[in-house]
């Protein structure tokens, strides 16, 4: 289906969607308009309640919005089926334990394929596949619930992988884990995306946001409230205090130095904070 | 079923507010029984209006009601299926593979719906406006040992709470392309372990992490225990009490004059 889109091709157009849920008579969505193209890697970011994982949901059909159209793949998310959406955007889950069942981890990754009508010998190349890339395949035969909290997010990622949609989205990824789980989790939406993918991150984490996504969208009360480049957007203290959004630690560190030693404001990562003052040291030395 | 983390609606009503859990119970009690003594539809739909009637009085959304409605109503439909091929009193309508389908049959069947839902909505009805801290504490006042109380309103207060949990399951599959909604009885029985499986070991999670958070927090350490909600039965609720059983007698009365009975031999 989305095989014939190469990398900044739209892959999903939100065109005026609305949402409300059933009983309320809140907007959870209002009026969104919005373009993700394929290939992107972006952050949806807002507090709690900002409409976030709502609107995520519509991605993938979980949920037809009440107003509006969402277009996936140039199909209309009222009148595609689930496996169609679902072979499109694949969806991980914040708690992994709300989708693992299987008795091992390799019939656990084989359950979406299996689901889209692979033959087996397809199922088996995109477990193989999709274990390899999350480093698991010794792990293929093991008990699901043995292993520990961030094998398990990173099992809830393969089993989205094996079933080979173009676009993936993750509801806080890194919530429960450690740094280093935390890590090996972007890492590997990071190689997803290198690929070719079109990664959604849902997070709270604004380290996480500066370090990996290339674009942000920024929601409150339903409404998209910013939507571009991560650099611009999360050194713009404005659109963060309208969101209740705090600035990634390195930045509001470099931006606490700026004003007595002229040190950039637009500083985002650690790797750039090092390079800036290595330079910084290098000149000094010099003089 | 309503999805969320408590049934209890709170409002300043007077069944909310005004009536000891305990007699609140007697009257679930009291329904159920007056459920069990009729047959004939025209009673029991009356006792279920009579229940509807007491439901928006205590100030309840009708559409909190609906989903036990709308689940009781399958049971009708079931009944209205079933009960016409044993029941064979009153007159012939048509037949089915040579079995005769009468007026009682069909009556009697829609009988035993209007029972599931006297009985769905009578206990939606009790959660609804009991607190599940009073409710504990009723079932303690009656006897009950506090462990056996507790695990008793924690169950209760756990189905929407799972509730909530099998949607959300049913959710994050169906994203992996499962169609729980398509195939025969047996597809679909085979299909939802991919979700009864999560949902049973969260249930266990959730419980063995409530339990250790209540040990943390004493649980256990003394056998007496205080209450910051005290209850009390006062004249009111002895007035309907009285009334619950005097209604409960007069059933029993009205049934064994064969009043309210459609279909004499059938419970």
């Amino acid at each position: 289906m989305a095989n014939t889109l190469s990398v900044g091709d739209p892959i999903i157009e939100v065109r005026d969607v609305t949402y409300r849920y059933a009983g309320s008579r809140v907007n959870v969505l209002d009026q969104v308009s919005l373009t993700i193209n394929r290939g992107d890697f972006v952050a949806l970011i807002g507090q709690n309640g900002a409409g976030k994982t709502t609107l995520a949901k519509t991605f993938n059909g979980l949920l037809q919005p009440s107003t509006g159209d969402l277009l996936v793949d140039s199909k209309n998310t009222r009148s595609a089926g689930l496996a169609q959406l679902a072979r499109v955007v694949g969806y991980v889950y914040q708690n992994p334990d709300h989708q693992i069942f299987a008795k091992s981890v390799r019939e656990e990754v084989a359950f979406g394929p299996r689901n889209l009508g692979m033959s087996t010998a397809e199922v088996n190349a995109a477990v193989e596949h999709a274990l390899d890339l999350v480093e698991m395949a010794h792990e293929a035969d093991s008990y699901p619930f043995v292993l520990g909290r961030g094998q398990r997010q990173k099992l809830a990622v393969a089993s989205v992988i094996a079933m080979g949609s173009p676009v993936m989205v993750v509801d806080e990824p890194t919530t429960g884990l450690d740094l280093r789980g935390a890590l090996n989790i972007m890492n590997l939406l990071r190689r997803w995306n290198a690929s070719g993918r079109t990664i959604i991150v849902i997070t709270h984490d604004m380290d996480i946001v500066a370090e990996y996504a290339s674009r942000s969208i920024v929601m409150t009360k339903g409404k998209v409230v910013a939507d571009g480049d991560t650099r611009g957007i999360l050194t713009n203290e404005a659109i963060l205090t309208e969101a209740h959004l705090a600035l990634p630690r390195i930045t509001k560190i470099a931006q606490l130095i700026d004003a007595r030693h002229k040190f950039p404001n637009d500083i985002l990562t650690v790797q750039e904070f090092r390079a800036v003052l290595n330079e910084r040291l290098l000149a000094k030395r010099r003089t | 079923m309503p999805v969320g983390y408590s049934l209890y609606i709170d409002s300043h009503s007077t069944l909310h507010q005004k009536i000891d859990p305990r007699t609140k119970l007697a009257g679930l009690v009291t329904s159920f029984v007056l459920a069990l003594e009729f047959n004939d539809p025209k009673f029991l739909g009356a006792i279920l209006g009579a229940l509807l009637l007491i439901g928006l009085w205590a100030h309840l959304p009708f559409r909190r009601l609906m989903p036990f409605l709308i689940a009781a109503g399958w049971f009708m439909i079931v009944g209205i299926a079933i009960w016409p091929l044993y029941v064979r009193q009153g007159s012939v309508i048509f037949t089915i593979l040579h079995r005769p389908v009468t007026t009682d049959g069909l009556l009697f069947g829609l009988a035993m719906g209007l029972r599931v839902a006297i009985m769905s909505v009578g206990a939606g009805i009790w959660m609804m406006t009991t607190a599940p801290q009073k409710l504990t504490l009723g079932l303690l006042k009656m006897g009950l040992p506090y462990r056996a109380g507790l695990a008793m309103s924690t169950t209760i207060r756990f189905i929407p709470l799972i509730n909530a949990e099998h949607a959300m399951i049913a959710e994050a599959q169906r994203a992996r392309a499962l169609d729980l909604n398509t195939g025969n009885p047996f597809a679909r029985a085979s299909k939802s372990v991919s979700v009864i499986g999560p949902l049973f070991l969260r249930a266990l999670a959730l419980s063995q992490s409530l339990a250790v958070a209540m040990e943390a927090r004493g649980m256990g350490a003394r056998e007496q225990r205080t209450s910051i909600v005290e209850i009390e039965l006062v004249r009111n609720d002895w007035i309907i009490m009285s009334f619950a059983l005097l209604l409960i007698a007069l059933g029993l009365v009205m049934r064994l004059k064969g009043i309210g009975v459609l279909v004499k031999g059938y419970l």
